[in-house]
């Protein structure tokens, strides 16, 4: 008799919203913790330790480790590298993008398609395109080497040539993923009410100046946010890179999350020293975001 | 009149262009897959060959294990997408729809992690994993990718607009918590549900790094990190590499063409904030 009450009394307990709720969302917080929040933390904890892959002679080493990083001139070439290729990469993806939205704003049959077909590669991952483009790029047997030649030029080594080989990893990242940036301006443009329009169209507003006027401004937010993930995703880039070039030639590619991947899960295994790298490249991954979306929080407020 | 005139014909010229460069790539690659060998290294580069052979796509199941790869990625994706769409949808029901103490202050950190970049993540989560002795195996890929800031604040977002009384209907019914969820609103979320699923397994099918740093084992490769990893020995047959590239996209390209709109419809989503 006792017990089937505090069987009830407990049934009643989490049968509340307030209490249930609890329950909910307790998978995913422990999941968030041990595999995102504790990571973190020992991932910047370790920066400041010396330690390999078999755990063994850890020991704390202080800053020696970012001291290092300074002086570790392949490890500041692949902050370069992906500084540089995100500089590539990001301006003409949004650019890419954002035309390719403008131009299939109207729902015309020819425009559906060409909206489903561009986000094809979107759905293709980084290695199968990177191999793909491996075949059509390549010296001896490529077919764009070939048009290059058959028009009288002569076509560079794509991923062979130093100068080269960025701006073809940068090309086919923006090949693969233009179409998710095409979407999302698009969904913007088309949410924006037809009531701004026609409000604009009776303070005698052209169509460029409605453009302007209206449909830019509408849109930063969806712009920030996909100026923002490009950023922090380019940052981070490895896939294409490790098909394609494998960081070379002479690490030339070598972007930082290679390296890191390099330093730690190759020879020498150093995974403390890897998340050194790991650190600078998260502080820098911060400071980008932070500081592009306050810029874009501007933008916003200066246009309203 | 004649200026939209000449704006819709550079912009058609320009969609042709881009068309095009999506396109081909493609179409040139599924051609070259049932080349000869003689036909893929001839030069000039020809897009249609005399006669076309399956030879690639045998060679490839001979060069790498790829019934093994296939299977491997079908559980690590299938896995991911089961478990989290199960999380996700509840910690987005509940805190959209649930009054509890610090329902804001846990929002804030699921998004909070939305930031928090793989590259200073991905050492740590090999160390716990083989701490938990889960290198190499099913839970260890899976786990980790139980849940997604992503995915509870598209769940969120959907269940933030359903109406109150919904839920109080139920209750005035006799239907406990737990079935008010799973009789009354998850049916409703389906279209969602589908989204994120999709989703989850589109990022989990073509993951490279994840996959490849948690398992060290050849058996335990994923479609990807095994074509990744014979396609960057710059071998010089491309044949069978393209072959296995045909293999991998496959499955996605299939249920793209079946469900494109869930697919457009997640990308959009993300580009949404409140």
């Amino acid at each position: 008799m006792e017990n089937t009450s505090r069987w009830s009394r407990i049934k009643t307990y989490w049968n509340q919203p307030k209490h249930v709720g609890y329950l909910f969302i307790l998978p995913s917080l422990i999941a968030l913790l041990i595999f995102a929040f504790i990571p973190v933390v020992i991932g910047l904890g370790m920066s400041f330790f010396d330690v390999n892959i078999f755990f063994n002679g850890t020991k704390f080493v202080g800053l020696q480790n970012f001291v290092h990083f300074f002086s570790d001139t392949r490890a500041v070439n692949s902050i370069w590298h992906t500084v540089y290729f995100t500089v590539l990469e990001t301006p003409v993806q949004i650019l890419v993008g954002v035309l390719c939205a403008a131009a299939l704003a109207r729902n015309t049959r020819f425009n559906r398609f060409c909206r489903s077909t561009f986000y094809i590669p979107v759905v293709c991952s980084l290695t199968a395109i990177g191999l793909v483009f491996n075949m059509l790029l390549d010296p001896n047997i490529g077919l764009f080497p070939h048009l290059l030649k058959e028009i009288g030029m002569t076509s560079p080594d794509f991923f062979g040539d130093a100068h080269w080989a960025m701006p073809t990893i940068a090309f086919l990242t923006v090949w693969k993923s233009f179409g998710v940036t095409m979407i999302i301006m698009l969904t913007a443009v088309q949410a924006i009410s037809p009531s701004l329009y026609e409000s604009a169209e009776m303070d005698g507003a052209s169509r460029m100046q409605q453009f302007f006027h209206v449909t830019i401004p509408q849109c930063v937010p969806a712009l920030g946010f996909c100026v923002l993930t490009n950023l922090t995703g380019s940052m981070q880039v490895f896939d294409q890179i490790f098909v394609t070039t494998g960081g070379g030639p002479n690490f030339k590619t070598e972007s930082t999350v290679q390296y890191i991947y390099n330093r730690g899960f190759a020879a020498p295994y150093e995974l403390g020293y890897a998340s050194t790298v790991a650190t600078v490249l998260f502080v820098i991954i911060a400071i980008l975001a932070v500081g592009s979306n306050l810029y874009m929080t501007h933008k916003e407020n200066q246009m309203r | 009149m004649k200026r939209t005139n000449k704006h819709s014909v550079l912009s058609n010229i320009l969609l042709i262009i881009v068309l095009i460069s999506v396109v081909f790539p493609f179409l040139w690659v599924l051609v070259s897959s049932f080349k000869n060998e003689a036909d893929i290294i001839n030069y000039p580069p020809k897009m249609f060959a005399g006669h076309y052979t399956l030879a690639n796509y045998v060679d490839i199941w001979k060069t790498i294990p790829m019934t093994r790869y296939i299977i491997n990625t079908m559980i690590y994706a299938v896995g991911v997408c089961v478990i989290s769409i199960t999380l996700d949808s509840f910690s987005g029901y509940a805190l959209a729809r649930m009054r509890f103490r610090g329902r804001t202050f846990f929002y804030y950190v699921v998004m909070v992690t939305m930031f928090i970049p793989f590259a200073i993540t991905m050492i740590p989560l090999f160390m716990e994993l083989s701490e938990f002795g889960m290198i190499n195996t099913y839970p260890g890929l899976i786990i980790p990718h139980a849940t997604t800031a992503f995915g509870i604040f598209m769940m969120r977002s959907f269940f933030v607009g359903l109406p109150e009384d919904l839920a109080e209907a139920a209750r005035l019914d006799g239907l406990n918590e737990f079935q008010i969820y799973f009789r009354i609103m998850l049916p409703l979320a389906k279209p969602q549900l589908i989204t994120l699923a999709i989703f989850s397994l589109m990022g989990s099918w073509n993951d490279l790094l994840y996959p490849m740093l948690m398992t060290t084992d050849q058996s335990m490769r994923t479609l990807a990190a095994g074509l990744a990893l014979i396609g960057g020995q710059h071998i010089t047959y491309y044949g069978p590499v393209m072959a296995g590239t045909i293999i991998s996209m496959l499955p996605l390209f299939i249920i793209y063409m079946f469900a494109q709109k869930y697919f457009i419809q997640g990308s959009a989503m993300s580009g949404m904030k409140e």
